[in-house]
């Protein structure tokens, strides 16, 4: 790659001539971290800003909001006022871990299941409705004017985040690229591709495996014989590690980790945040067809949500009136950037081409006086 | 002014660009220490450095999204991909993303990046090293498809490609790198993207064709004026977005054409212009349209390679067609 | 259908305060899932769905008080409908529309000639059906549709028919598309006519005697009905060329009336044609139609009949000619004559014998 470093260097004969018989030459580890179990109660000591008040509620807040809003969109889909939709209910805790743990002129390429991430990060409500509502100024992010839209074929915008990490190396910028995609894109060759080049390459990019249990009705038994996704990470020299993705300390002091390491030239890291999709696939797949109300119980004993607030609340930092005031804040907010979306009206056919080319060709500039004469009749 | 070759004129473009512009990298597969495996990126490294030129591991379809997120941070990636038998997985990154990053992020985001690659077959070269899949990407909305056919204009297109806001596929003829010399002038100048080229005038007949054909095509054009026909050599050039003015008005001229290309008759780009001539044209034909294209079966290996490539006689033989009807 | 209601939240509260719910009617939920959030004298507590199903109904509002033991929630069974997909929505198949007969399908153009060669005939004003194609394949190429409007500016310009010359046309279409003609012919030796003999009488004679041995001759077919009708009278069609075309105006029942009578008839027919006053009806119903064409010259000629006409006899310039009498060769003077007949209603041998008849007629010396 871009290194000074002079590129060829000869296996060492004399070295090799050395060796025993046999011998291991690489080993692995994957290790798991949290700090809160599923009651709220802490484990271990937990990071500084945990210790914090004030940064305890801003994440708990924000899954709020996450959730919130999930809620809203699936009501609107329902009504037919909202496209397809994609719930994150229950993963709240990896968005808002991810986004929480990066600068503000990181870049963050999200799959398309970090609602949380990007609102934390400056998307606003009204952006994510009027994209998922099907209207593409949803992805002219206002804010985080660098960061990606969601990426639809999965696990293809992992090299896109090696290209942004490239970049701000060359430019030798103290910026982080931070990847997020699902436990199914961890099959795709993108995805071991952009792994293989980010290590080779020593690049500041943090990759967040969104391990949700499911890719649609696929469980991830079935999606890979390895023990862990994070040590997909270790094939391409990284190194990686797994959290706890329900208990928003563990993900956020581990991206928190790793986005520092690669700000300080250290190179690549990957965490694999172990969550459970609570929901449906997307609010068009009935995930009953392939999984039992039974499975999926349990899981809501490890509700992000409810953990962190158990924890806040047991630490006497949150009371009644504080979930009340913040329940009415963000449905109201929530609810008036719904209002703001319905009333928005939908772009001129015209943009239909619009963007197409910075300028516009000929052959465009006829279809698209066809399809306004069309369109006017 | 020395005469260079299609290959060293893509080198000095690249050069010109890298020293106009210093968000403009090269990489790809063997393209540093190497220089290409055709030369085209040579000497490259030493003059720019490997910040600027780097070789990327084995992954074109990693090599082609990674210069999307390049071109999105602001950089001008000019990707080489060693081969156009290999651009196959590139395509998800092109037609998935780089050709539509712009308009769905309402231009918050663009995508002005180079994808360039040799293309098409005539060099006697094992199995997948002869492809010609300009069809594929013309089809793509938000692409521009740009297939050079001599030194100059491979100089003139290539700068105007990397100079482009927008996502390029710059399809190289193999065939044509080392086959003719002519005179190119280091100035920088940009041929434009949005017009075909006329190389020759004349009255009786348009042959329409890009890329290595043009060698095949004037050789019959020259063949046809030995008998007192007047042909009119058009090189496209520019496939996406198509230029209709220059060869609809050609044949408006002519009244007869005959488009000529290597990739597969069905489905190729010369359906596209076909089409375009009967929508907009129609009125001025004397006679139908003939294509002169590659059969629809794989190119054979070596041995069998001429009995693909569209030669001389066969161009001959479909001016001599339409030319009957008098 | 079942509902879920308030339950006992502890503490000794009998209700509570509902804050906000976390589901929707729709959704579908499964147990311990948080239904809504209450608010009790000491806490916000969510409240988990006791059982999986679709909820119905919410029953309360936030802001309300609900009582322990009110209803919250209704489920019911009802089955979600298969979407049939994860992305977008899937129309549901609707009946096809009826088939709409086609219509008749336009006939194809029989000429073949690309586009510039048909623009370049209307600029030139060629109709693409009289050119010759010499294209491959039979196609009109743009030098036939240049050679084809040469020839039209040197053959002078166009001039529609009119008047006689129309009605000719027409009726010579008409003849053309009905009538089967055949045509007999033979010559009179009419050496023994004395000086002065009146050609025309003589032919007028000549056509009542055929039409007397053979009456076959002077009749009107109808071919559509195939139906023929013998005439006794004869109404004989005499032919008349003028500089404005061919008249062929009616004399009357020429079976019946004498020679003189015939000539004065004649006399008066000739002068109200040279006058252009021949009353219309006496240019109708000819019931058969002699032709002196060897006034002009020719000798023998296939004539064209008129329907409902199924003859017409043609007489040629009288001339000497070498004929064999008495053994010995020598010049008499012969009247050439053709009879054209429809063969539709009449015979060959009816028409021979009505030819044979009229030479008899016109060999007599008077």
């Amino acid at each position: 790659m871009p290194s000074a470093e002079k590129i060829l260097e000869l296996p060492d004969i004399a070295e090799a001539a050395r060796q025993p018989a046999a011998a291991t030459v690489a080993r692995f580890e994957i290790r798991y971290s949290r700090f809160l179990d599923p009651k709220g109660n802490a484990l271990r000591p937990l990071p500084d800003f945990a210790v914090d008040r004030a940064e305890l509620v801003a994440l708990y807040r924000a899954m709020v909001l996450a959730r919130t809003f999930d809620a809203k969109a699936v009501a609107l889909q329902r009504t037919g006022r909202l496209g397809t939709f994609p719930s994150a209910l229950g993963q709240e805790a990896v968005a808002v871990g991810i986004a929480a743990a990066m600068h503000k002129d990181d870049v963050f390429l999200p799959s398309f299941r970090e609602h949380g991430a990007q609102l934390w990060r400056g998307v606003s409500l009204v952006e994510l409705f009027l994209f998922w509502g099907g209207d593409e100024r949803g992805s002219d992010f206002a804010e985080a004017r660098n960061d990606f839209p969601i990426c639809v074929p999965v696990g293809t915008h992992a090299p896109h985040a090696v290209g942004v990490a490239l970049a701000f190396k060359l430019r030798q910028e103290q910026r982080v690229a931070v990847c997020a995609f699902g436990d199914g894109a961890t099959s795709k060759g993108d995805v071991a591709e952009a792994l293989n080049i980010a290590g080779v390459w020593r690049l500041p990019l943090v990759f967040v495996i969104n391990n949700n249990h499911w890719a649609i009705s696929v469980p991830v038994v079935q999606q890979t014989a390895a023990k862990t996704l994070a040590q997909k990470a270790i094939a391409a020299g990284i190194e990686g590690e797994q959290v706890d993705g329900n208990d928003v300390i563990a993900v956020r002091e581990a991206v928190a980790r790793g986005v520092a390491k690669a700000r300080a030239g250290g190179g690549p890291h990957l965490v694999e945040a172990l969550t459970y999709r609570l929901s449906d696939h997307t609010t068009a797949d009935d995930a009953r067809r392939y999984r039992s109300d039974s499975d999926v119980s349990p899981h809501w004993g490890e509700d992000p949500i409810t953990r962190l607030r158990n924890h806040l609340v047991g630490r006497g930092i949150w009371g009644k009136a504080d979930e009340e005031g913040l329940l009415a804040e963000v449905s109201a907010g929530v609810d008036k950037a719904a209002e703001a979306y319905l009333a928005t009206p939908p772009q001129g056919p015209n943009t239909i081409f619009d963007f197409t080319y910075e300028t516009l060709p000929q052959d465009l500039i006829e279809q698209r006086r066809a399809m306004l004469g069309m369109a006017r009749e | 002014m020395p005469e260079i070759n299609l290959v060293q004129a893509v080198n000095l473009a690249l050069a010109r660009a890298m020293a106009e512009d210093a968000n403009v990298l090269v990489l790809g597969e063997d393209v540093a220490a190497e220089g290409g495996v055709f030369r085209a990126t040579d000497g490259l490294l030493t003059r720019f450095g490997s910040d600027r030129v780097f070789d990327t591991p084995l992954a074109e379809n990693a090599i082609a999204g990674l210069s999307v997120g390049l071109a999105a941070q602001g950089f001008r990636p000019v990707a080489e991909i060693q081969f156009t038998g290999f651009i196959y997985p590139a395509i998800d990154q092109l037609v998935n993303h780089a050709s539509r990053l712009r308009t769905r992020t309402r231009g918050r985001l663009t995508c002005p990046l180079v994808v360039r690659s040799p293309a098409g077959g005539g060099i006697r070269a094992i199995e997948h090293h002869s492809e010609s899949p300009e069809a594929m990407f013309a089809h793509v909305p938000g692409l521009r498809v740009v297939v050079p056919s001599s030194p100059a204009r491979a100089y003139g297109l290539l700068l105007a490609a990397i100079r482009d806001p927008d996502p390029v596929v710059f399809l190289e003829p193999t065939r044509l790198y080392r086959a003719a010399r002519e005179e190119v002038e280091d100035d920088g100048a940009a041929l434009p993207l949005d017009r075909c080229f006329v190389l020759r005038e004349g009255s009786d007949i348009t042959f329409v064709t890009w890329g290595a054909m043009i060698k095949e095509t004037l050789a019959a054009a020259d063949t046809l004026a030995g008998e007192g026909i007047s042909v009119e050599v058009i090189d496209v050039a520019t496939l996406k977005p198509l230029d209709n003015d220059s060869v609809v008005a050609s044949v408006a001229k002519t009244g007869r054409c005959v488009i000529i290309h290597e990739a597969p008759l069905t489905g190729g780009f010369g359906a596209e212009i076909a089409a375009r001539i009967a929508e907009r044209g129609l009125i001025s034909l004397l006679a139908p349209i003939e294509r002169v294209a590659g059969w629809d079966t794989v190119m054979p290996l070596p041995r069998l390679e001429q009995h693909y490539l569209p030669g001389e006689p066969r161009i001959v033989a479909a001016a001599r067609r339409i030319l009957a009807y008098q | 259908m079942s509902t879920f209601v308030l339950p006992d939240l502890g503490e000794g509260l009998q209700e509570a305060e509902l804050v906000a719910w976390h589901v929707a009617a729709g959704d579908h939920v499964v147990a311990d899932q948080p239904l809504v959030s209450v608010e009790t004298e000491k806490a916000v507590v969510e409240v988990p769905s006791p059982q999986s199903g679709r909820i119905a109904r919410l029953c309360a509002l936030p802001g309300e008080r609900v009582k322990v033991g009110a209803a919250l929630v209704e489920f019911d069974e009802a089955a979600r409908a298969d979407t049939g997909t994860v992305v977008g929505e899937l129309a549901a198949a609707t009946p096809p529309p009826a088939r709409v007969a086609d219509p008749a399908p336009a006939g194809a153009a029989a000429v073949r000639a690309t586009p510039a060669v048909r623009a370049l005939a209307t600029r030139l004003g060629v109709d693409l059906k009289i050119v010759a194609a010499t294209g491959p394949g039979g196609a009109v190429t743009s030098a036939d549709v240049e050679r084809a409007a040469r020839a039209l500016t040197e053959a002078g310009p166009a001039e529609p028919l009119a008047g006689v010359r129309r009605a000719m046309a027409v009726n010579m279409t008409r003849s053309h598309a009905e009538i089967v003609p055949a045509t007999v012919s033979d010559e009179a030796d009419i050496e023994a006519w004395s000086p002065g003999s009146d050609t025309t009488i003589r032919l007028v004679r000549a056509v009542v005697a055929g039409c007397t041995a053979v009456p076959e001759l002077n009749a009107w077919y109808d071919g559509r009905n195939m139906e023929r009708r013998l005439i006794k009278q004869i109404d004989l069609g005499l032919a008349v060329d003028t500089g404005d075309g061919l008249f062929v105006p009616v004399l009357r029942n020429v079976g019946g009336r004498d020679a003189a009578d015939l000539r004065r008839g004649i006399e008066a027919m000739k002068r109200d044609v040279r006058a252009r006053s021949v009353p219309l009806a006496e240019l109708r119903g000819q019931t058969i139609t002699l032709s002196n064409f060897g006034m002009f010259g020719g000798r023998f000629a296939a004539l064209v009949i008129v329907p409902p006409q199924v003859a017409i006899l043609g007489a040629g310039r009288i001339a000497p000619r070498a004929v064999v009498a008495d053994g010995r060769l020598v010049a008499h003077r012969l009247l050439p004559l053709s009879l054209t007949f429809d063969h539709r209603a009449v015979t060959g041998g009816e028409a021979a014998r009505f030819l044979k008849a009229a030479i008899e007629e016109l060999e007599r010396p008077e």
